[in-house]
């Protein structure tokens, strides 16, 4: 029934043939050979048959098994043969309920637990596997059906087989149900997974080796221990392995505790799984295909349906293409690939001959060259170092060569570095040559171009046109005289009208009287204190001076210098204020809030010459007579209005020009022609008119610092000096502006002097040199002033950054007497 | 009230157009246009005020002239820019659908564009086309000798070899070449066509190695014109001269790498005469014959025999040379073919691409090791040979019927436009400087000691006279002069300007070390000298007094310098740093030259 079933499957999916052609089922293998067309000889089958009948006999024998059983396990094999020669077409109907019903019934057999009874099941079950899992549930409980007759009763007729139809079976439930039960298990066998086999030791999955230590190695379905086989000790086994010809083919069941031979077949699997092969001997990877549809040429069309009309009629939409391609053609729009080109004009032509001969200038090519264009400027030429052997000098040291590679290699001057090579045989290759013809590349399109205009302008011609400054002496040049005696720095220097005696006060706290052309010292007033100023009154009638000593203004008389007449005039003078600020005291109040005091001095300073004393809350820095010798102004060191005051000398008054002044005061001065006074703060001179009280301009000299100021004698140019080394000259008819800014000095200027009779100039800078220029004003007003430098006279030397602290020139001579930081007076002639 | 004039619509603004606004307005690609300016030759400008150009905006950016950018507008390659870009599209298009049969016929209907008009446009006059050849001759003379690259095929390569040995067979022939310099660059050559005095270098010839940092594209735009003018110069220099172009190459030469002997000049004339036989190419018309046309096909029969056995034996060129050498002049010819009596061999490690070019240039005769090329017409055991050219330390054999030196003696000999004394120059020799040709001396330079030698030996009395031999034991007077030079030069470090400290000191340094070079110079130690210096305090009479007079002299001029405005005065110093630099250069050069001098002599002791 098995066999009949199998073979009718066959025919319907021809999957399976592989399956069921294969060894490792040779029960069904037995049974398909008739059926099978491959197997034509039954010769062949029975050998095949009869060797596995043997192996049969082997397992069981094994399993305790006699050898009687098996026979007759054959037989029933055989009869199965019998019966599917008969190849009955039954019917095949599918029903999972009966097939699930199968595999528990397969379950509940197993209760039956009979060894022999087992193995022998496990035989036929594993037959029967094939089949349910080929076909179908009915097949199987067909079978079962078939078995549970056969396990009895071995002769079973083929006639009641016949007859025994499923819808007998279906019919009763209840008698399959009862039927079932007193069916033996089913053993699935070879053929069935391994999920489905039941092994007789049913622990589950849990590690054999847990079981090491005990006497059992699992639990059978009835939760009874299966004992360990008894073991042989190790040298038994070693003996029996010698004996065992099979030892090789004998492999450990572990979870069965026991040895399983494998057979022929097995081993043969094992090696084409080894060998990377199908497992199946039998399959066939390249079979034949089948061609199911295309080699047969069917006669009749499968449709009916006539031909579109598109299968006959030419496509217009084609035709148009075609058209075009035609048109293209006939036009010539098309070529024939690979035909030569129909210009056969030179690559290269005289392209210049036309251009040469056309005159005519509205051409293109002419407008484009009338555009101003800039041509790209060629590359320099090499010079002797980029010789391949150059002079020994052009060699760079190493340290120059050092810094050449350490330097940036954008910032280079030079782009190599200069070699020696010796020989021509030993020039290498220059391995930037391509970098720098790119680079000249990217110049060329890249670099923006600017047309410079450079004129090759020599320094000569640069120099400005002034007069040879020996065709305009005289002028001080020489050091003739040095005035040795002060101790500290002389801050100041003042000449007489007369023009022969000099005064120096100094930073040792005396006032010294020298003797100009003889350079000797007339006498010594020693005021303690830091002299700042010194200063003669310049009326030709008096024989006065004012020395600015610390806070005080000492007016002096120098009574040895003149004769008696002027003394008395100048002590009338000096003196007269005493009586005059008595009566004014009386008279009136004195205004309090000015900070100044009309001392008499001590008697004995009145005996050096000393008869004023002035006495004001601040360093008086500066002190400034007017021209008719009457007044006198004060600069003291503070900020604000009173820091500068004009005293009249003769009525030893004081008074305050500027209730507030912006800026700390540098200078004062007093216009030599005009009531006017000056005054210079940090960056400006201001220039005010003391009759109306009033702001006349302001200069800006645009420097930062102011350090000093004269004006001309004629009294239209002012110079003033900075200690940012500017020396600026104004006309004060024109600007406010300097017309001139001269800058020379490499240090401040401390002092800047008008010659009174000269038309000299000179400036003292902490450089220690004084500059001598030539400043000529003319009377025609359109003609500028003339300033020629002339001269620079170097002798005194720098004390602490300081150089030369004043100089004034000589009233008669063309002298310059200047005095410096060293303590030193020099006359310069 | 007049109209309100619109901001920006004239002026600078309109002068100038920033590349942006030239892009947008050319709708043109980035690239498309850097190619346009590369092969127009147009370049960005720099206006005056960057602002006024750019409306107002201050942003640093790239102006070109506006008419520059309206000219392009009209340029026919644009339009072929983009027919090629849409040719790219549909082969692309048509790789991408995998239809090769189209994409081959659109690869045979490849847009392709000449760089013709552009030439003509560039350069109106031939004589502008000369002056700017430089650049041309570099990058085609080094694409000659570079491997294949991407953007740079072998057929530009080739065609770069092609042009370059035309162009030097066009020097050899009017034997124009004027300067050659061996430079650690390359080789420096200078000819003068027509009155244009062309340079160019070429690559010592060793694989170029293709650097990685360079782009090909944007060279490869620049050779593509610079092949194309090259071409047309080429081709009017030949005509000119009377030689047909393109030259015929000869395979078989050029198959054993014959180098220069690969192309074959030849003379136009017969040329001329084949297309006159062909009735259908006749350009020159029966009445335009002159008289002295007629003479030349009179003695044309002769003169074609005398080429064609000449061609037999030796090399074109020498008998176009000869056929064209009647009509020179006698001393150019002579100042020209300074090698015309020389027969030279080369050995095979000198470098025959450049000897051969410079000798055959100067007039000469040469053969070469079969190793270094085919064609050569003497062999070694030659007896015409006068000269040999050889560059290794020791020569084995050698024929007692020439000369054998160094390849430097052919370059110095060129520069020095005569047969220079070989002494110098004989194998195992140190060689003497190398000198380059192109500096020209002017007052206060540095002449090396070699050139002022080479002067004094030609007696060029009139043309180089501020060349005088520095030499060492000079008399005092010209001592003197130095030591007033360099305090001339420091004094300038005076100038009121450089008012820091620092500089002073660096001044006062400079002076020290002039000093202390002026003691090397004298060859005493630097404490010695100070010690003569200060024992006899300068004796004559005469130098202090001159002294004196400089030194008031240089005062005024610095009193002079402080009354110049300050844009002036800046001039004035700028000019007085250079020359003090250059004095200070050529200071250096001297005491260094003095050293190797000491060296050398150390050494020979």
């Amino acid at each position: 029934m098995v066999g009949q079933n199998k073979g009718k499957k066959r025919g319907a999916s021809s999957h399976e043939a592989p399956a069921e052609k294969a060894p490792l089922f040779p029960k069904s293998k037995g049974i398909d050979v008739p059926s099978d067309p491959e197997y034509s000889s039954d010769d062949d089958e029975e050998v095949e048959e009869g060797d596995f009948d043997e192996m049969l006999k082997e397992m069981a024998n094994d399993q305790g098994i006699d050898s009687d059983d098996a026979n007759d396990y054959i037989a029933g094999d055989s009869l199965d043969e019998e019966e599917e020669e008969e190849g009955d077409d039954e019917s095949d109907i599918h029903s999972s309920d009966i097939e699930g019903a199968s595999s528990e019934d397969g379950d509940d057999e197993s209760e039956d637990g009979e060894d022999p009874e087992e193995s022998d099941n496990e035989e036929d079950s594993s037959l029967e596997r094939v089949a349910s899992r080929s076909t179908d549930g009915q097949h199987t409980a067909v079978d079962s059906q078939n078995e549970a007759e056969g396990s009895g009763e071995e002769e079973l007729d083929e006639v009641n087989m016949d007859k025994l139809t499923i819808r007998d079976f279906v019919g009763d439930i209840q008698g399959w149900k009862e039927y079932r039960k007193t069916l033996p298990q089913i053993d699935a066998g070879y053929a069935s997974d391994s999920s489905t086999e039941d092994p007789a030791n049913t622990i589950g999955n849990v590690p054999i080796e847990w079981y090491e230590d005990y006497p059992h190695i699992g639990y059978d379905i009835d939760g009874k221990r299966i004992l360990k086989p008894a073991t042989a000790d190790e040298l038994d086994k070693f003996l029996a392995n010698m004996d065992d010809p099979d030892v090789f083919r004998t492999a450990r069941d572990e979870v069965n505790q026991q040895d399983v031979k494998l057979s022929e077949e097995e081993i043969d699997i094992i090696r084409r799984i080894q060998g990377g092969n199908i497992p199946d001997a039998d399959y066939n990877p390249y079979e034949e295909t089948v061609e199911w549809f295309t080699s047969k040429t069917m006669q009749m069309p499968l449709s009916g349906a006539p031909l579109a009309k598109r299968g006959f009629i030419p496509s217009k939409w084609e035709h148009k293409r075609v058209m075009k391609i035609v048109r293209a053609i006939r036009q010539g729009r098309i070529t024939r690939s690979g035909a030569p080109s129909q210009d056969t004009k030179p690559r290269f032509y005289d392209v210049w001959e036309k251009a040469e001969e056309n005159d005519d200038d509205n051409t293109h090519q002419k407008r484009m060259a009338r555009r101003a264009r800039m041509p790209a400027p060629r590359l320099a030429l090499p010079s002797h170092d980029e010789s391949y052997h150059p002079p020994a000098e052009y060699l760079p040291s190493e340290a120059e060569r050092q810094s050449w590679l350490d330097e940036d290699p954008d910032h280079r001057k030079k782009n190599y570095l200069p070699q020696d090579f010796g020989s021509l045989r030993s020039v290498p290759g220059y391995e930037r040559f391509v970098q720098e013809r790119f680079q000249r590349c990217l110049d060329l399109y890249l670099a923006p171009r600017m047309l410079k205009r450079t004129t090759q302008l020599n320094a000569e011609e640069l120099m400005p046109k002034l007069p040879d400054p020996r065709d305009l002496r005289p002028f001080p040049s020489v050091e003739s005289l040095v005035y040795l005696g002060h101790t500290g720095r002389v801050r100041s220097i003042s000449v007489d009208p007369t023009g022969l005696w000099l005064l120096s006060g100094s930073d040792d706290g005396t006032v010294r009287l020298w003797e100009i052309v003889s350079g000797r010292c007339a006498k010594i007033w020693d005021l303690k204190e830091t002299v700042h100023m010194v200063a003669w009154c310049p009326s030709a009638d008096v024989c006065v001076f004012a020395a600015a000593a610390g806070s005080r203004t000492v007016i002096v008389i120098p009574s040895e210098l003149c004769d008696e007449h002027k003394r008395l005039l100048s002590e009338e003078l000096v003196r007269a204020g005493f009586n005059s600020a008595a009566q004014a005291e009386e008279g009136e109040e004195e205004d309090d809030s000015l900070p100044v005091s009309w001392d008499m001095p001590t008697s004995a300073e009145q005996a050096t010459g000393i008869h004023v004393s002035v006495t004001m809350h601040k360093t008086v820095k500066s002190v400034m007579w007017h021209r008719r010798g009457d007044y006198l102004a004060t600069l003291t060191a503070e900020e604000g209005g009173s820091s500068v005051l004009i005293h009249q000398v003769s009525k030893h008054k004081s008074q305050r020009p500027f209730r507030k002044l912006k800026g700390a005061v540098q200078s004062i001065m007093f216009h030599p022609t005009k009531p006017w006074f000056l005054v210079a703060t940090q960056r400006y001179v201001r220039i005010y008119n003391l009759m109306q009280q009033a702001l006349i301009k302001t200069l800006q000299p645009g420097v930062k610092w102011i350090s000093s100021i004269d004006v001309h004698p004629q009294g239209d140019n002012v110079i003033v000096g900075s200690y940012d080394k500017k020396l600026s000259w104004f006309d004060l008819d024109l600007s406010v502006k300097p017309y001139r800014s001269i800058r020379y000095h490499r240090q401040a200027i401390r002092q800047v002097q008008y010659s009174r009779k000269f038309p000299l100039f000179a400036t003292t800078s902490d450089d220690g040199t004084i500059q001598v220029y030539h400043g000529m004003v003319y009377q025609d007003l359109n003609q500028n002033p003339l300033i020629v430098p002339l001269k620079i006279l170097r002798g005194h030397e720098i004390r602490n950054s300081l150089g030369v602290l004043d100089c004034v020139f000589h009233p008669i001579q063309p002298w310059l007497i200047s005095s410096g930081a060293d303590g030193t007076i020099r006359l310069w002639t | 009230m007049g109209k309100i004039k619109k901001k920006f619509s004239e002026g600078s603004s309109r002068t100038y157009t920033t590349r942006n606004r030239a892009l947008r307005k050319l709708q043109v690609s980035l690239a498309d246009f850097r190619r346009l300016c590369i092969l127009k030759g147009i370049y960005p400008v720099e206006p005056r005020s960057q602002k006024k150009a750019n409306r107002g905006s201050s942003k640093p950016t790239t102006f070109y002239y506006a008419k520059d950018i309206q000219l392009l507008l009209s340029e026919p390659l644009i339009a072929k820019f983009r027919e090629h870009k849409i040719f790219l599209r549909k082969l692309q298009r048509a790789l991408g659908k995998d239809d090769l049969t189209r994409a081959k016929g659109l690869e045979t209907r490849r847009p392709e564009y000449t760089l013709d008009h552009l030439v003509i446009e560039r350069y109106p006059a031939f004589v502008d086309a000369l002056r700017d050849l430089d650049d041309a001759l570099c990058m085609v003379f080094l694409f000659a000798t570079m491997p294949t690259v991407s953007k740079v095929t072998n057929e530009i390569v080739e065609d770069c070899k092609r042009l370059s040995t035309e162009f030097m067979h066009y020097v050899i022939h009017s034997h124009c070449l004027r300067k050659v310099f061996l430079s650690i660059k390359g080789i420096y050559y200078q000819a003068e066509i027509q009155g244009q005095s062309i340079t160019w270098i070429v690559p010592y010839q060793f694989s170029q190695n293709v650097p990685l940092d360079v782009d090909f594209k944007v060279m490869g735009t620049f050779l593509q014109f610079y092949r194309t003018l090259l071409g047309f110069v080429n081709y009017r220099l030949y005509t000119t001269s009377n030689l047909s172009y393109p030259p015929k190459v000869d395979q078989s030469m050029d198959d054993s790498a014959a180098g220069l002997g690969s192309l074959r000049i030849e003379a136009k004339r017969v040329e001329d005469l084949i297309k006159a036989t062909q009735p259908t190419e006749t350009t020159v018309p029966e009445v335009a014959m002159t008289k002295e046309m007629k003479q030349r096909m009179e003695t044309l029969g002769s003169k074609i025999k005398k080429i064609v056995a000449a061609d037999t034996t030796a090399p074109a060129y020498e008998s176009v040379g000869d056929a064209d050498g009647d009509q020179d002049d006698e001393s150019q010819q002579s100042d020209n073919q300074l090698f015309a009596k020389q027969v030279f061999y080369l050995s095979r490690e000198v470098p025959r691409y450049s000897l051969e070019f410079v000798i055959r240039a100067f007039g000469g005769r040469l053969g070469w090791d079969q190793t270094s090329g085919g064609g050569s017409p003497y062999a070694e055991n030659d007896r015409t040979i006068t000269v040999q050219i050889s560059d290794r330390p020791v020569q084995g054999h050698q024929f007692l019927d020439r000369i054998y030196v160094q390849p430097q003696w052919v370059y110095d000999s060129i520069n020095a436009r005569r047969l220079l004394d070989v002494d110098d120059y004989l194998i195992g020799q140190t060689l003497p400087a190398h000198l380059s040709p192109f500096v020209e001396y002017e007052e206060g330079d540095y002449v090396p000691e070699a050139a002022s030698k080479l002067a004094a030996a030609a007696g060029f009395e009139g043309e180089v006279t501020n060349l005088k031999p520095e030499d060492r034991d000079q008399s005092e007077d010209s001592e003197e002069e130095d030591v007033a030079d360099i305090d001339g030069a420091s004094a300038d470090e005076d100038a009121p300007d450089s008012d820091d400290d620092e500089e002073d000191e660096d001044a006062i340094a400079e002076k020290q070390h002039q000093k202390q070079l002026l003691a090397e110079r004298a060859g005493v130690s630097f404490s010695e000298y100070q010690q003569k210096q200060t024992a006899k305090p300068k004796p004559t009479a005469a130098g202090k007094k001159r002294s004196k007079a400089e030194i008031e002299e240089e005062e005024r001029q610095k009193i002079a310098i402080s009354m110049l405005s300050k844009k002036k005065r800046k001039v004035v110093n700028r000019t007085q740093a250079d020359a003090y630099k250059k004095a200070k250069d050529v200071n250096t050069l001297k005491t260094r030259k003095a050293q190797a001098a000491k060296s050398a002599k150390g050494k020979k002791n």
